[in-house]
């Protein structure tokens, strides 16, 4: 058994010597600002053909230039427990980053995405963190959405 | 110090002290570091960006293509599960994934229907250690959800390690480094969906990982009753366990385990968990709790 699970260790371990070693960690960091995605289009025309299978992999190609402008900018969202404010920083029509930016200030990060009122209570007592299934950015996607209207270009 | 940025479509959140050997300066480069982490792995290995590595890779059939240890990595490992279950775990599990409408990027909205036809499996994954390539046989989508968050969290936290005490969460999957403000292992709960006291159990943690792979997020759109983890050969979502956490010395593994482990289910499930010598927490569909590992 323990034999078994240093493989997986030793997978792991050396996964992460490879991005070290090769020395990508060093020469990708100096380049500011890679871009997490492109902008492609509002989260709210989206197109989508499930299943049908005819649809191509989208061309990188198909993205508008010059849609937005350069910077970052703030933009707010609201769900049933309050306000939730994003900065979203765009360059070249990429978001390049999206940072949660007062969650410190008014609430707990857990009451955005929607944590069970218990699972808060039990957590100010003692838990520091929780480990549960993936829960996804939707809480956010407001926000966000709001940050790329001020970018617009007039 | 604690920030939260948006990154492979969950909130990744970072919570690190600097003790007293460390300036306040020098923690929030590292806390930026990690983040980059995600960055990093994101741009390689996403499923939902046209021009990610991932997908660049996916576009070409039949000829081995160069890639960064950033794709090659997760893959790596995500293979070695698919041989070590024969299948039950598939990277090449892309396509249907998509048909189930996980296939929206979580910024841009933008939905992606890739043109294969889904019957490839891992065994049409090549990859060469030599020559850090990698050689698609068929046509087929990548999928490296369960790994390549994992090794992100495991890169920050490597960026971490100065910290007198840290922990990265990625919405759910977390690693704790070092030791909270008390100086005491950090308290780590293990979330109920189900019930209204919350919590499964809470755990003492320190510089180890807890993953939860689990069907009461991220519910298929188009499918009813179905959820992001798919079994290949039945191309449906197993029911039988709510939630499955791993505790392991890395997020990578606890990240692959988790889901590796929800897809089998049952004994087999329990017994991948097991024989890996990890710790485990299982919630059953008749709600009943299953411990492996002592814990």
């Amino acid at each position: 058994m323990a034999k078994m699970k240093k493989k997986w260790v030793v997978l792991c371990s050396t996964a992460i010597a490879a991005v070290y070693t090769a020395g990508y960690w060093a020469t990708e960091s100096d380049k500011s600002n890679i871009p997490v995605n492109a902008v492609y289009s509002s989260p709210s025309a989206t197109s989508s053909t499930s299943g049908s299978g005819t649809a191509q992999v989208l061309d990188s190609q198909s993205q508008v230039s010059s849609k937005y402008n350069d910077g970052t900018y703030v933009g707010m969202g609201s769900n049933r427990r309050g306000t939730i404010q994003v900065s979203v920083a765009i360059e070249n029509d990429r978001i390049t980053d999206v940072e949660i930016s007062d969650f410190a200030m008014h609430y707990s990060i857990d009451d955005v995405v929607g944590m069970p009122d218990e699972v808060l209570q039990i957590q100010s007592a003692n838990v520091e963190n929780v480990s549960g299934a993936t829960y996804s950015t939707r809480a956010f996607s407001d926000a966000v959405q709001d940050a790329l209207d001020q970018a617009l270009r007039a | 110090m604690k920030r939260a940025k948006l990154f492979m479509d969950t909130m990744v959140q970072i919570e690190a002290r600097s003790g007293n050997e460390m300036s306040e300066d020098a923690l929030d480069i590292c806390i930026v570091k990690a983040f980059e982490a995600f960055r990093h792995v994101e741009r390689a290995c996403s499923r939902f960006s046209p021009e990610s590595e991932l997908m660049q890779a996916c576009r070409k059939i039949g000829e081995a293509t160069p890639i960064s240890p950033y794709l090659f990595e997760p893959l790596r490992f995500a293979l070695e599960m698919a041989e070590w279950t024969e299948g039950v775990f598939d990277p090449a599990i892309g396509r249907l994934l998509e048909s189930k409408g996980f296939n929206r990027h979580y910024l841009t909205g933008e939905r992606t229907n890739s043109n294969v036809d889904g019957s490839a499996t891992y065994l049409d994954i090549e990859l060469s250690e030599a020559n850090r390539t990698l050689c698609l046989h068929k046509p087929l989508i990548l999928d490296l959800g369960a790994t390549a968050k994992g090794f992100a969290i495991d890169l920050a936290a490597r960026e971490l390690k100065c910290c007198a005490g840290f922990v990265v969460n990625a919405g759910g999957d977390l690693y704790a480094g070092g030791t909270n403000d008390q100086d005491d292992k950090w308290t780590i709960g293990i979330r109920n969906p189900a019930k209204v006291n919350g919590i499964l159990q809470s755990l003492l943690i320190t510089d180890a990982a807890v993953c939860t792979s689990g069907s009461y997020e991220r519910r298929s759109e188009v499918v009813e009753g179905e959820h992001h983890i798919v079994r290949p050969d039945t191309g449906k979502s197993p029911n039988e366990w709510i939630s499955c956490s791993v505790i392991a010395p890395y997020a990578m593994m606890a990240d692959a385990f988790s889901t590796a482990a929800f897809a089998i289910g049952g004994e087999e499930g329990i017994a991948l968990i097991e024989d890996a010598g990890l710790q485990g927490l299982i919630l059953t569909a008749d709600s009943r709790i299953k411990k492996i590992g002592g814990i």
